[in-house]
């Protein structure tokens, strides 16, 4: 690793700590009290940006994993085990945080609309990846199959995307995407605080990246090793 | 209508979920080390033989 690359670490990590800072404080003190909903409405400065960023960790995987079958390089395979990790988290927070959001709102928790049911398909799939991946021996099998599932899962983001504009859903349309325009029919410092929120996330999702890279390939060592000396003496 | 405690859990969830991963990361990362130095040792002592 040279020294750039070591020094470029702690300094994206100090970065996104000062944009989550900035976030926190654009949440819950730049940020208007939405009218109707009151403060509750503030969950989605979180909601959105953790369903984005499982979304982007899904076209990591969805990347990564074509890829892989293409030049059979390790390297795309952690990349694809990395990124499908952090969006179960993130896609988890967004399971959470909207029933959190809803259940003051709709009166309910949860209801079996076509974008909350598409999202749960969503979060299975790529549960059931991972499954596949500690489940199973290690080898190019396991990394194929992965791989394929990778793909599978993410055609189901586009259907996630537009079953809000294709039914009619509980769940409201696109805030920030809609066809008015971006962040269109938003007060500007809910869009502001909304892009801050979005930026700080992005930020974690390449610090969390970078952790579970090296993890993935001090594991990669520690396997090559046991094999090369222990085993063979 | 305010509903601060959905907000508040809200928090909760979001920060736990983000320290909890980082928190795993970092543990499995030390136990890997551990390996990592035993077998290095290892190493060393067999090739001293």
């Amino acid at each position: 690793m040279s020294d750039e690359t070591k020094e470029s670490g702690p300094l994206l990590i100090w970065f996104t700590a000062v944009a989550f800072l900035i976030g926190m404080a654009a949440i819950f003190i730049y940020a208007p009290t939405e009218q109707m909903e009151g403060a509750v409405q503030r969950i989605m400065y979180f909601h959105i940006p953790a369903a984005w960023l499982a979304f982007f960790s899904f076209f990591i995987v969805f990347i990564s994993s074509i890829l892989f079958l293409w030049k059979k390089e390790r390297e795309w395979d952690i990349y694809a085990l990395a990124s499908a990790e952090i969006g179960v988290i993130f896609c988890s927070l967004v399971l959470i945080t909207g029933p959190l959001w809803a259940r003051p709102i709709w009166g309910a928790w949860w209801v079996w609309d076509a974008r909350l049911t598409s999202t749960l398909i969503l979060w299975l799939i790529y549960v059931s990846y991972l499954m596949l991946r500690y489940q199973t021996d290690v080898g190019s099998m396991r990394a194929r199959f992965a791989a394929v599932l990778g793909i599978v899962g993410f055609l189901d983001i586009p259907f996630i995307h537009f079953s809000v504009l294709w039914w009619r859903t509980f769940h409201p349309p696109p805030k920030m995407i809609s066809p008015e325009g971006l962040g269109a029919g938003m007060d500007p410092s809910m869009v502001t605080t909304l892009m801050l929120s979005l930026g700080a996330f992005t930020l974690l999702y390449f610090v969390l990246m970078g952790q579970r890279i090296k993890v993935e390939k001090m594991r990669d060592e520690v396997e090559r090793l046991k094999k090369d000396y222990l085993y063979t003496n | 209508m305010n509903n601060l405690e959905y907000l508040f859990a809200a928090n909760v969830f979001v920060w736990g979920g983000i320290f909890y991963y980082l928190f795993r990361i970092k543990k499995y990362q030390q136990s890997l080390q551990n390996d990592l130095d035993l077998i290095k040792e290892a190493i060393k002592k067999g090739l001293q033989k």
